[in-house]
């Protein structure tokens, strides 16, 4: 491990998890900007936001999550950015475990298999995988929060660029 | 701006570039929203298919006067609607042409923008007195992937002729995108009602377990359960 993670290597991992976790972002916000009613629907059938604040939070989520992965993706502020990457990753977590508990289903749209298919049986899996996803996505932020130099960067990382020396 | 990148934090250039991306990106998450937010509530001015009804959510309403209100919350290109569509329909347009329930259909357009196309023309084929025939005939003929460039204003035009809609209305407010706006509607009243996933069907507001969608002797016992003989 040693070998394989010094101070050299450090900036290029940290590039690789910025870009990973970018590309989840940016993937997840595009194809919900896109179709800005079913990413509405998609934050409504967790039943944690009041119906007329969900909708605008679904149509404006996607957008965030495309901010926060472009600052990824070019290296500006990635300590912050990943932190709000890693505390979006936090809340849907609980969002999803609740609705695990509560036995909502997380699919949206045109119903398919998100947690309760039409058969009406729960299907664990479905919410575990999400949440086990999430959580290697926080891991992932929580590692560029403590290395937040990296490479092909437009900044060092912190928001302290002033003092900063290149790495 | 890789020369940028190496020159330092300390360097003049290194952070005029960076403040001058953190604006854009600023700009596309700030112009995306506002966006988002401006395009997607209901339009008041938007003209409305004759037998709409405003107070059920612009839904396409049939028998007003049955005393058991059933409300279809569905999507063209959702394949389960589809599924819907194919294990019900003779029951369903039976019970509407007998005058036993009174329907009131949302064509919902969260799935893009062949959605909100397919919802609009089967609002003109409202005004024809086809909506029926265009509803089934839509789902009968739902392309395998959504926004596959196959629903034109074209094809949904010939679609209507083949259900025996004649008039050059239909094809006038199809190519005229007449109720393009009104979609806009049904959609801001469904997502309101809380309505997450398509097919959705309300028997007097209340929703049909999903067991009984794609099942037709329990979806036949629900509506006899609400009185429907």
């Amino acid at each position: 491990m040693k070998k394989i993670f010094n101070s050299t290597t450090q900036p290029w991992f940290t590039f690789l998890a910025r870009l990973t976790l970018a590309g989840v972002l940016l993937a997840a916000g595009w194809i919900k900007a896109m179709k800005p009613h079913e990413a509405a629907a998609s934050v409504r059938v967790y039943e944690v936001l009041p119906v007329n604040i969900a909708n605008s939070f679904g149509y404006i989520l996607p957008w965030i999550e495309i901010g926060i992965a472009l600052l990824l993706i070019v290296g500006i502020w990635a300590r912050w950015s990943s932190i709000a990457a890693g505390t979006l990753m936090v809340l849907f977590v609980i969002a999803i475990a609740q609705a695990w508990v509560r036995k909502l289903p997380i699919n949206c749209g045109c119903f398919g298999n998100g947690g309760i298919t039409a058969d009406g049986k729960v299907h664990p899996w479905t919410y575990a995988t999400e949440i086990i996803r999430d959580i290697g996505l926080i891991l992932l932020s929580i590692f560029i929060t403590y290395f937040p130099s990296g490479k092909f960067a437009l900044d060092t990382g912190t928001d302290n660029h002033e003092n900063g020396g290149e790495r | 701006m890789a020369t940028a990148s190496k020159k330092g934090p300390n360097g003049k250039g290194d952070k005029t570039t960076r403040n001058l991306v953190v604006g854009m990106i600023l700009f596309v998450v700030v112009a995306g929203a506002g966006a988002a937010l401006a395009s997607n509530h209901a339009i008041k001015s938007a003209s409305n298919p004759s037998a709409v009804e405003t107070a059920d959510g612009y839904g396409i309403g049939f028998n007003p006067k049955a005393p058991v209100k059933v409300d279809f919350y569905e999507d063209f290109q959702c394949p389960h609607c589809r599924d819907f569509e194919s294990a019900n329909h003779i029951y369903i347009n039976k019970i509407i042409s007998d005058g036993k329930i009174h329907a009131v259909f949302h064509p919902m357009s969260f799935i893009g923008n062949e959605s909100v196309l397919t919802a609009a023309a089967a609002a003109c084929a409202s005004d024809q007195g086809k909506f029926l025939q265009l509803h089934s005939a839509l789902f009968a003929t739902q392309p395998a992937s959504e926004n596959s460039g196959t629903w034109t204003n074209a094809r949904l035009i010939a679609l209507g002729n083949s259900v025996g809609i004649t008039s050059n209305k239909y094809a006038d407010c199809v190519n005229n995108g007449q109720y393009l706006d009104w979609t806009k509607n049904v959609e801001d009243y469904a997502g309101k009602a809380n309505i997450n996933s398509t097919p959705t069907i309300l028997i007097n507001g209340t929703p049909i377990a999903q067991t009984a969608y794609l099942n037709s002797s329990a979806l036949e016992a629900a509506f006899t359960a609400a009185g429907i003989k």
